[in-house]
Parts: C-alpha cells; sequence; structure tokens
C-alpha cells in the first residue's frame, strides 16, 4: 500500500513538473530511474488529456450568456437595492405604488392592459407589469407572472411582425429574453439552496432536524406539497408555451414581410433557450 | 488569493464589475468542465449558463474559510452535473474485459493524433469519479488541492484516483484508436 502511496505522489510532482513548470517527460524520468517504465506512458495520456484545455466556448454562446448573465444580475441587484423606494419601509412602499395607481385611473390601467407597442398607452401596460411584479411577494408567484408577460410578449411580437416593424420585434424580444431569464433564475433558487451540497449547506451539527413523515400533515408540510403542487403547475404551463410559442412565431415567419424575419428568427432562438433552461430549472 | 477575496466581498455587495471578473475568469473554465463530463457541447452550453445563475443567487451564503471560490463555484457545477445525469439515467460504460487487463501495446498514447471528439469519447469509457478527476485536473486546470475541496475527498485519495483515471484514459484511448483504425 505504502509502496502504491509513494507512486501516487511521484506521479503527482511529475504531472506539477510537466503541466505546471513546464518540464519534459524525460527529465522527470530521470529523477525516478526505477519508476521510469511506469510512469513514461501515464505522463504521455496526462499530456493528451491537457488537450482538452483547448475546448472553447462559441464565441456567439458566449455573447449570449454574458447578456443573460448581465440582465439576472440587474434584476437581482434592483431587487435588493430598491432605489425609488429603498429609504421607505416595504409596507409603505406597498401602499405608495397602490395609491399612484389609484391616483393614475383605474380605467386607464384597465384599458392599457391590452394596449399594443404602437399604442400611446403601452408604458403604463409595462409600468402596471413592474408594479405587479414588485407587489407579488412569494418566488413562485413571480415566477408564475414572469410566464404570463412572456406569453403576453409573444403576442405583441406577433402583432408588430404582422406590421413589418423589425425594430419593435427586437425591442419587444429584449424585454421578453429579460423575463424568461427572471424566470429561470426565480425557479432556480431553491434548488440554489439545497444543490451545492458542501459548498452551501450547514456545517452537520448546524443542519435542521429532518422533515416529518408526509402522514402526520403539520402545517409545514402542507407548505412543502402547496409548493410542489404550483411548481408543477408552473412547468406544465412553461412547458405548453415552450412548445406553443415557437411555433406561432415560426407560423407568423412564413408570411411575414422579409425586412422582420431576421428579427422574429432571433425572438424564436431566444424562446426556445429560454423555455429550454426554465424548464431544466423547473425539474 | 487575497484580491480573489476582495472581489468576492464586492461581488457580495453586488458590485457589478466585481462580478462580472469573476464570471469571465471561471466561465470557459466551467465550460470545458461540464463539457467533458457530459459529454454534450449544447447541453453545456445550457448548464454554464445556470451555474452562474445560481452562483449569483446563492453567493450571499458563501463564506471564505480557506476554501476558494473557484472551489465553491466547481461545487456548484458538480451537483448540477450529478442532478442531470441523474435525470437522465446516464450510466457510465463499464469498462469491458479487454480493456481491464493490463496493457502490453507497445504503441505509444502520445503518438495518437487525437482530436477533441475522439478524446470526449474514450473519457465516456471512465467512470464518473475518475472523468470528473480527468476534467478538473486536466481541463479546469486546478491543483490537486482545489480538486479535493470540489470533490470532498482527502488529497491522497484524489491522488490515487487521479492515477487510476489515467490509467484508464489510457486504456480507453487506445481502443477508441483501434476500433478507428478496424473502421477505416
Amino acid at each position: 500500500m505504502k509502496t502504491s502511496k509513494e507512486f501516487d505522489n511521484i506521479l503527482d510532482e511529475c504531472l506539477e513538473r510537466l503541466l505546471v513548470k513546464g518540464e519534459t517527460i524525460e527529465q522527470c524520468l530521470q529523477d525516478y530511474p526505477e519508476q521510469a517504465a511506469e510512469l513514461k506512458p501515464l505522463l504521455q495520456t496526462a499530456l493528451v488529456a491537457k488537450k482538452a484545455s483547448a475546448i472553447q466556448p462559441r464565441a456567439e454562446f458566449k455573447a449570449r450568456a454574458r447578456y443573460q448573465f448581465r440582465s439576472a444580475f440587474q434584476e437581482v441587484a434592483s431587487k435588493r437595492s430598491r432605489p425609488f423606494f429603498g429609504w421607505l419601509p416595504r409596507w409603505a412602499t406597498v401602499v405608495t405604488i397602490v395609491l399612484v395607481l389609484l391616483l393614475a385611473g383605474g380605467g386607464t390601467v384597465a384599458a392599457a392592459g391590452n394596449s399594443m407597442p404602437d399604442n400611446p398607452l403601452y408604458p403604463v401596460k409595462l409600468t402596471t407589469e413592474q408594479v405587479r411584479l414588485t407587489l407579488t411577494l412569494s418566488q413562485i408567484g413571480k415566477a408564475r407572472l414572469c410566464a404570463q408577460l412572456a406569453d403576453r410578449r409573444v403576442a405583441e411580437i406577433i402583432y408588430m411582425a404582422n406590421k413589418g416593424d423589425a425594430q419593435q420585434v427586437e425591442l419587444i424580444t429584449q424585454r421578453l429574453d429579460k423575463r424568461l431569464v427572471m424566470l429561470a433564475v426565480l425557479v432556480s433558487a431553491r434548488e440554489v439552496s439545497g444543490a451545492p451540497k458542501a459548498a452551501l449547506a450547514p456545517p452537520a451539527e448546524e443542519a435542521p432536524p429532518p422533515a416529518p413523515a408526509p402522514s402526520e400533515e403539520a402545517g409545514g408540510n402542507r407548505d412543502v406539497y402547496a409548493q410542489a403542487d404550483d411548481r408543477a403547475q408552473l412547468r406544465m404551463t412553461v412547458a405548453r408555451y415552450a412548445v406553443n410559442h415557437p411555433a406561432a412565431l415560426l407560423a407568423v415567419l412564413e408570411k411575414s414581410p422579409e425586412s422582420a424575419k431576421p428579427a422574429l428568427r432571433r425572438a424564436i432562438a431566444v424562446l426556445v433557450a429560454g423555455y429550454k433552461r426554465a424548464l431544466e430549472a423547473l425539474d | 488569493m487575497q484580491n480573489e477575496e476582495s472581489l468576492v466581498r464586492r461581488a457580495q455587495q453586488h458590485d457589478q464589475k466585481a462580478f462580472a471578473q469573476l464570471y469571465e475568469e471561471h466561465f470557459d473554465k466551467i465550460y470545458r468542465y461540464v463539457t467533458l463530463r457530459i459529454g454534450n457541447e449544447t447541453e453545456a452550453e445550457d448548464m454554464t449558463q445556470q451555474v452562474f445563475l445560481n452562483a449569483l443567487q446563492s453567493i450571499s451564503s458563501f463564506r471564505w474559510k480557506g476554501v476558494p471560490f473557484s472551489a465553491w463555484l466547481f461545487r456548484i457545477a458538480h451537483n448540477q452535473v450529478v442532478d442531470h445525469l441523474r435525470r437522465k439515467k446516464h450510466t457510465a460504460v463499464p469498462l469491458d474485459e479487454s480493456l481491464a487487463s493490463k496493457d502490453n501495446n507497445p504503441q505509444s498514447v502520445a503518438e495518437h493524433e487525437l482530436d477533441i471528439e475522439q478524446l470526449l469519447l474514450a473519457t465516456k469509457q471512465l467512470t464518473e469519479a475518475q472523468r470528473e478527476v480527468i476534467s478538473l485536473r486536466f481541463t479546469s486546470e486546478l491543483s490537486i488541492a482545489q480538486v479535493a475541496k470540489v470533490m470532498d475527498k482527502s488529497q491522497g485519495a484524489v491522488k490515487a484516483l487521479q492515477h487510476s483515471a489515467i490509467v484508464a484514459l489510457r486504456e480507453a484511448i487506445l481502443v477508441t484508436d483501434n476500433e478507428n483504425k478496424q473502421r477505416i
């Protein structure tokens, strides 16, 4: 056993010299003539394995991932900093927003609900959506709302594409992407708290006691079941959208003006990638 | 290390520049690690993005207790890969009898002009743990100490695993290469 451990150490030392310090195989073998016959093929294999370090992500993927990460970062940062109402306690923020909405007139807000991007009331629609997101407290509720908003964005893309307005299609696609990123972040939050076992979970002595058996029907358990049910329902919605939304845009693509086609193709790519990510996070 | 510690602290306080720097420093390495573990570049792209979204969500829980940030990040990637493989019910292809015997082939592995796809194919012959140590050590270029943190093993155990992984990879490469020659 001792010999094996010694050999493991020698092999590791040679790997460090080879891969980090840039020495040659022969230099290593000279220092360990007795182990040279066994070492040589292993060091040669390590050099071959090192080839995998040439694997590089595609530039297009890197750019897309960077953009989406930045969107997610801003989403998380804005949620925590609350720049406009940061000086107010949370309840006061909610009351202020509700008052503003009432003063703006319920009719206006309702009318804006169905407005399209070429309508003067469209900014009211976007503001109302933002307020709804702020007022929704639960992660799963926010995620559900993000899915609904994605559905609205798709309807808007179809409307603007039929009008041949590529610029608006691009702008709506950016908003759509932001909602899909937010959806994935929100539903992955639960997974994060449990997944990185060693790095994130508390040490054994701090770990919470095991959950009681389902038959005990404690209030906490009912919450857990309700959350699981909410997630399952959301997953069904997202799975349906993942099929229907790209299909709807593909149908529009066939008959839309040439000028709108590149923007529509980008929108389809954003949809496919966004829903795929969200579904994986929901699983 | 101190520099990374201050970067992480700033990222925890939502400093976008600090987080962007950590992201850029680790993105390619995490991508390579995931690619080699699951052997599918499209899935690796999605998973790499998810690793960083998870890190963004949970960075406030990261505590600097001598565990480098990279080890924490790779730990997130590791757990995600494990979940993914469990979902896909993907099992490592066991080495067949001919592979298990000691190789007496005089051919030098270094002479084999393997491309990356062949290498990926060869790593699929390894066990999960062997593939992980090869990926962390040779493609993501982590030290033995860092690999030990990610894999939650002692350094001695990682060295032994590294040894067995290289032996298995050498055998898998030789078999993959022979199969290719027979096809030609």
